[in-house]
């Protein structure tokens, strides 16, 4: 068995479906984050909301990016922060 | 009757769609069931080929739409098989002939007529995708074990999902000795990454091409590993869906076969 594994390692093609996978699976992340400029507009709009309640943030320098390393997809958010709210409650 | 309407999508072109429908159909039809396929690659039509059908064409789809004929008249009778039906894409027209509302418009009147209605899709997610799935209640998906077409297969079943479509996968031309060689991806790789229920595993088997050349369905070849595996698919559309799925396994060397007799290797 030992023998076998060891010839098959050497002596044979093998195991570039892993490569497959790994990379079919980065293409995935993506393909499903994929989404329109509408809705990203959309969002990025409404997180603006959110945290100005709590920071006066610089809405010209902000940055909205999804980055992909090794194993993991992230949606990241930028923005200068110029000072903190007071924190009152909020009535709206 | 209230038919069934399945539509066999794939997004990427080449992966089995056509051979997939006709032989599905054809099982359905053996089963004792009234069957349809409708061959929705208006312009590059090729279900009539694969059943072949291809020279008692009079009247297609498109006509039947354009009110040119009536739905019987398109309705070609296949010659092997009672209770198996085709109905032509129209070779002259393009994809935009044909609206997602004409389409259901006439799957109404299939519904009332056949047990199950198979529409073969076109490559693509484009205006002949949507003509197919516009009347759909299911989906299956075909692709084969390569990236791209398990991609593609994703894309379209997020499209399918959209439209309030159950997708199933169907993974076709599997090489089980580059499988266990790994250098293909499994079939459990597969759904790995796509997360969907499978409806059926078929492997590569020269018998697709004997049976597109003779125009004899794959289902009737008795010893084909392919059309045994698309019968199987038939059976779990048809009322039977925890019939297990059989994984294609390469054909054992002399050596293996010798070693698995005397209790070694598996
Ligand atoms: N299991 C299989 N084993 C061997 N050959 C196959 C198998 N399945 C399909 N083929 C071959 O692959 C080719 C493409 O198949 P088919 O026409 O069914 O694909 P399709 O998805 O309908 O293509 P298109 O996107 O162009 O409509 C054909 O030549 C067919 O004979
Ligand atoms: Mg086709």
């Amino acid at each position: 068995m030992l023998l076998n594994g060891f010839l098959k390692k050497w002596f044979l093609k093998g195991n570039s479906k892993e490569a497959a996978k790994k990379r079919l699976q980065f293409a995935l992340v993506y393909d499903r984050l994929e989404v329109s400029d509408d809705v990203l507009q959309e969002m990025q709009k409404e997180i603006v909301e959110v945290i100005s309640r709590y920071f006066v943030i610089d809405t010209d320098q902000l940055k909205l990016d999804i980055t992909r390393d090794n194993d993991l997809s992230a949606l990241i958010f930028n923005t200068p922060i110029i000072s903190a709210k007071t924190r009152a409650p909020m009535t709206s | 009757m209230q038919g069934r309407i399945i539509v066999i999508s794939s997004g990427k072109g080449g992966v089995g769609k056509t051979t997939a429908t006709a032989s599905i159909g054809a099982a359905l039809a053996l089963a004792g069931k009234k069957v349809v396929v409708v061959d929705m690659d208006i312009g590059l039509r090729n279900l009539d080929v694969v059943m072949g059908l291809e020279n008692r064409i009079v009247f297609n789809i498109v006509d039947v739409i354009r009110n040119k004929c009536k739905l019987q008249q398109a309705t070609i009778k296949s010659r092997r098989i009672d209770n198996l039906y085709l109905i032509p894409a129209s070779q002259s027209d393009n994809k935009d002939a044909i609206t997602p509302q004409d389409m259901v418009r006439v799957s109404k009147k299939l519904r009332a007529e056949f047990d199950f209605i198979l529409m073969d899709c076109p490559a693509g997610i484009e205006r002949g995708f949507e003509n197919a799935i516009a009347a759909a209640d299911e989906a299956v998906v075909v692709c084969t074990p390569e990236i791209s077409a398990v991609r593609d297969a994703d894309r379209v079943i997020g499209l399918l999902y959209a439209k309030e479509i159950t997708s199933r996968l169907l993974i076709n031309r599997i090489v089980p000795i580059m499988v266990e060689r790994g250098d293909m991806l499994s079939h459990q790789d597969v759904v790995d990454v796509l997360s969907i229920d499978l409806v059926g595993l078929v492997q590569a088997d020269e018998d697709v091409v004997v049976s597109t050349n003779t125009g004899i369905p794959l289902v009737m070849q008795e010893n084909s590993k392919a059309g045994q595996a698309f019968t199987r698919i038939a059976m779990r559309l048809n009322g039977h869906p925890d019939l297990p799925i059989e994984v294609p396994r390469a054909p054992k060397s002399l050596w293996g076969r010798i070693a698995s007799k005397i209790g070694f290797g598996k």
